[in-house]
């Protein structure tokens, strides 16, 4: 039997640096435009690698931009999106060169993706999984719904977290 | 084809001050990290002004959280002296913009309305936040 055609893979390596991000966000559409996605989800995804990128371009690197790689592997039913960096761990750097940053990344990452993780260590930098099912039975921000709102200080509070 | 780097070009905010003593700030395209420096700056230049304040993103196709981030500043802002301030989004709103509105609960907050037209009226009042 002739073997199966290997699952499409796209990994991008490129400096970790702010107009990177759109271009991360257009190879994506290109990738999703071959698996058929919702476009609802194909929305969500965006907006969930936005937030991972932005947390490594701000986030992962004193001073020179080091790399921000994204590997996205197409699976049966989903697609699963891997965005890392060799920076300096999960406890963010302070952005050096804008104001601070919102806070909202990560729970905006949890509520548009099905599935979601962190992983991270003091040197060698941090890694951001999502997984996205190319159709859904429900709305994944109703299950991680964002919880918390804006506070005196303009950055995100963190509410209780849902029942 | 080619992937190639976002064009501020592209991705306009423009000031349009034709509605008198609120000024407009106009978004359009895709807006993120990159750009929210640019869109801060024309939110400073608009509030300098002293007026209302009305943030259009009827065009916007993507905003982030840089952009909200951005956007609260802006309210803060226009809160600590009484100027009005209000986001609209048009009647189609696109699901990049409508989305995380939607989920982090800000539609009420910031505010967000419908039209332009009722968006200025507001602001002009001060309403907002």
């Amino acid at each position: 039997m002739s073997a199966a055609a290997p699952p499409p893979e796209v990994v991008l390596n490129m400096a970790a640096r702010a107009d990177g991000v759109a271009v991360v966000r257009q190879a994506l559409a290109g990738m999703a435009d071959a698996l058929a996605f919702d476009a609802a989800v194909l929305s969500d995804m965006k907006m969930a690698v936005t937030e991972a990128c932005t947390n490594v371009v701000v986030h992962a690197y004193d001073e020179d931009p080091g790399q921000l790689e994204v590997q996205m592997l197409a699976g049966e039913q989903d697609l699963t999106i891997v965005v890392r960096d060799h920076g300096s761990g999960i406890q963010p750097r302070p952005n050096r060169d804008g104001p601070p940053a919102l806070g909202l990344g990560l729970p905006l990452i949890a509520a548009l993706s099905d599935a979601f993780e962190l992983r991270g260590t003091a040197d060698r930098g941090t890694e951001v999984r999502m997984t996205f099912a190319y159709t859904r039975d429900g709305d994944p921000a109703s299950a991680n719904p964002v919880s918390g709102s804006v506070g005196a200080d303009g950055r995100w509070e963190p509410g209780d977290p849902p029942a | 084809m080619g992937i190639v780097p976002p064009a501020m070009e592209a991705n306009p905010i423009v000031l349009d001050d034709t509605a008198g003593d609120v000024v407009v700030v106009v978004v359009e395209g895709e807006h993120d990290i990159y750009t929210a420096p640019t869109l801060r700056g024309r939110l400073e230049e608009a509030l300098d002004r002293g007026g209302g304040l009305v943030v259009d993103l009827t065009g916007a196709t993507f905003v982030d959280s840089s952009v909200l981030g951005a956007l609260l500043d802006a309210r803060r802002r226009a809160l600590e002296s009484a100027q009005g301030f209000v986001v609209c989004v048009g009647d189609t709103v696109e699901p990049g913009v409508k989305r995380i509105l939607d989920i982090t609960g800000l539609v009420p907050v910031l505010p967000v309305m419908r039209g332009r037209d009722e968006a200025v009226e507001a602001a002009r009042n001060g309403d907002g936040p």
